[in-house]
């Protein structure tokens, strides 16, 4: 049932995207990821992704990699009896991007009003919250993007691309975005936004797909696709490996 | 430089330095080999340090507990120290506990507050037990210094007439004792309806109970309750694959090579600490869990939302 849907939902984004491709409003901007998709196998450790394309003449440019919005339940805590932290209660928020990690030519600051928009803050106005806290007052969403950040999967850093002089009319820019090991198997977009003194210029976007290979790939498989099967594997290996270590042990004693 | 030692895991999304979680492994099967307790208290939030999410560090923990306490049990009853028919009755006793548990936690989550019993009861259960093991375990090291002939002419207790007063008296010649049927079957119970609520193995519960309710001796304790301990993390490994898919192998075999070893030097370890001795560590190590619990709680937390899971 969840497989079913899941796939759906990949269907849903991949036309989503097909839709998204090229520049928009005509100004000449490009981007190109190497790798274009990321494959995770057992030394999968985060990676590196040269990112690099032209934007037009005397702009800025900002990147970002989304992707995999998700709806999230979390535990909220609070206070109780005015002295113990403790689990008072679930939040639910809609539409929030597994990751989100943004990088910019300039200080966000610099960039006006659409780089604050791309911003991590810039996030609450798409994220929803099911219904308000249990704690009055309590800004839900700050702590929202404030554990998504402490985890490695929310980022900004400015001032990380490097552009070149303009050339003709335009110039290029390039930078390596480092991407967590914490990301999971999906479909992200990778966003190239050329801005002009506080304006969007123009934004073009490629699907960056991460995937899992070898063997990664297989017990995942296996996790999702045969649970229970999977579950007596793993506890009769763990009682072989349990006993073969016991056997070890007594042969060594033995001596 | 450590980028060799990384490995990627697919369950558990993140990827992990393996001579850490080798590491880890180790010293918890070491605890796990010389108390005769599962370790999953201590394991479970380590794991969720190092970027494992929570539901995936506890399942992964339980599959983890079944190899260690393989060896361990292995090891135990190479030397005698395991009492089967005691342990399969305790078993018996906390599976049905376990069951009744869970619908008690349903019923606390529809009132509300669940949360709230449930770290008030862990909280003053660990209080309890861990003070009590150490100011026993303390006395007792005292008199045996002292006097050693003193203790036979102790006067029988009430507990000790109400247990032999008990219908269905059975002999366990490996733990030297004749207690009721009853006894193993309605603590195991108790224990079992305990760790479904706290969420816990309940081998820090399992162990004071034998010691003191059961009077069985210290080493019988250590590896019956890992022969118990054995089969309720199977149960539960094989309820999380197959329902929750949050067990990840990959993260449960490298924890389990090396508790497994851990657990083998723990058991030879434990055999050359008196009993006393061993009981005043693990009432430390309980207390310690205690005052941790007890910080966790008056604290405030540094983001006040959490993912779901873990204990």
């Amino acid at each position: 049932m969840i497989a079913y849907f899941l796939r759906f939902a990949c269907v849903a984004l991949l036309l989503g995207l097909g839709m998204a491709g090229p520049a928009l409003a005509g100004e000449p901007i490009s981007l190109v990821s190497s790798p274009s998709n990321i494959l995770m196998d057992a030394t999968y450790d985060g990676t590196t992704l040269q990112v690099s394309g032209e934007v037009p003449a005397g702009s800025e440019v900002a990147l970002r990699l989304v992707g995999a919005p998700e709806a999230l339940h979390l535990r909220e805590k609070g206070k109780v009896f005015g002295a113990l932290w403790m689990n008072i209660g679930t939040l639910e928020f809609q539409n929030v991007p597994k990751i989100y990690l943004v990088a910019a030519s300039k200080g966000f600051e610099e960039l006006g009003a659409a780089g604050a928009s791309l911003r991590i803050e810039g996030l609450r106005d798409t994220i929803t919250q099911g219904h308000v806290s249990t704690t009055q007052g309590l800004d839900a969403m700050y702590e929202l993007l404030r554990l998504k950040v402490q985890d490695g999967l929310y980022a900004e850093s400015a001032q990380k691309i490097g552009l070149s002089e303009d050339k003709g009319g335009t110039r290029s820019f390039t930078t390596n975005l480092s991407v967590p090991s914490a990301l999971s198997p999906g479909q992200y977009t990778l966003e190239a936004v050329a801005l002009r003194n506080g304006d969007v210029l123009g934004t073009t976007s490629v699907p960056v797909r991460a995937q899992l290979i070898g063997l990664p790939a297989w017990l995942s498989h296996m996790a999702f696709d045969n649970g229970l099967l999977y579950g007596i594997l793993a506890t009769a290996i763990a009682v072989l490996s349990g006993l073969a270590i016991g056997m070890v042990f007594q042969s060594k004693g033995a001596h | 430089m450590d980028l060799s030692f990384s490995l990627y895991l697919p369950i558990a999304g993140n990827s992990v330095n393996v001579l850490v979680i080798l590491g880890l492994g180790g010293a918890v099967g070491l605890l796990s080999g010389v108390f005769g307790v599962g370790g999953g208290f201590l394991m479970t939030p380590l794991l969720m340090m190092f970027g494992i999410p929570p539901t995936v560090a506890a399942a992964s923990d339980s599959n983890q507990i079944v190899g260690a306490s393989t060896s361990g049990t292995f090891a135990h009853f190479r030397m005698g120290n395991v009492d089967f028919k005691m342990g399969s009755l305790l078993l018996i006793g906390g599976i049905a506990g376990g069951s009744v548990g869970v619908q008690i936690i349903k019923v606390l989550r529809q009132l509300g507050n669940a949360d709230f019993l449930i770290s008030i009861t862990y909280v003053l259960m660990l209080g309890f037990v861990g003070g009590y093991m150490f100011l026993e375990s303390l006395q007792s090291m005292r008199a045996s210094s002292k006097t050693q002939a003193e203790s036979k002419s102790k006067p029988e207790s009430t507990y000790a007439r109400v247990i032999r007063s008990m219908p269905f008296q059975m002999d366990f010649p490996r733990s030297g004792i004749r207690v009721s049927v009853l006894m193993p079957l309605v603590l195991g119970t108790m224990v079992g309806v305990l760790s479904a609520i706290m969420g816990v193995g309940g081998g820090f519960i399992m162990v004071p109970v034998m010691v003191y309710m059961l009077r069985m001796p210290m080493h019988v304790v250590v590896g019956t309750s890992l022969f118990q301990i054995l089969f309720t993390c199977i149960n539960v490994t094989i309820m999380q694959a197959s329902q929750n898919h949050t067990v990840d192998f990959v993260l449960a075999l490298l924890l389990l090579l090396a508790s497994s070893v851990g657990a083998q030097v723990g058991a030879k370890l434990g055999k050359k600490l008196g009993g006393e001795q061993l009981k005043i560590l693990l009432a430390s190590l309980v207390l310690l869990v205690m005052v941790k619990m007890l910080y966790d709680l008056l604290a405030r937390p540094d983001v006040l939302l959490a993912y779901m899971g873990g204990h």
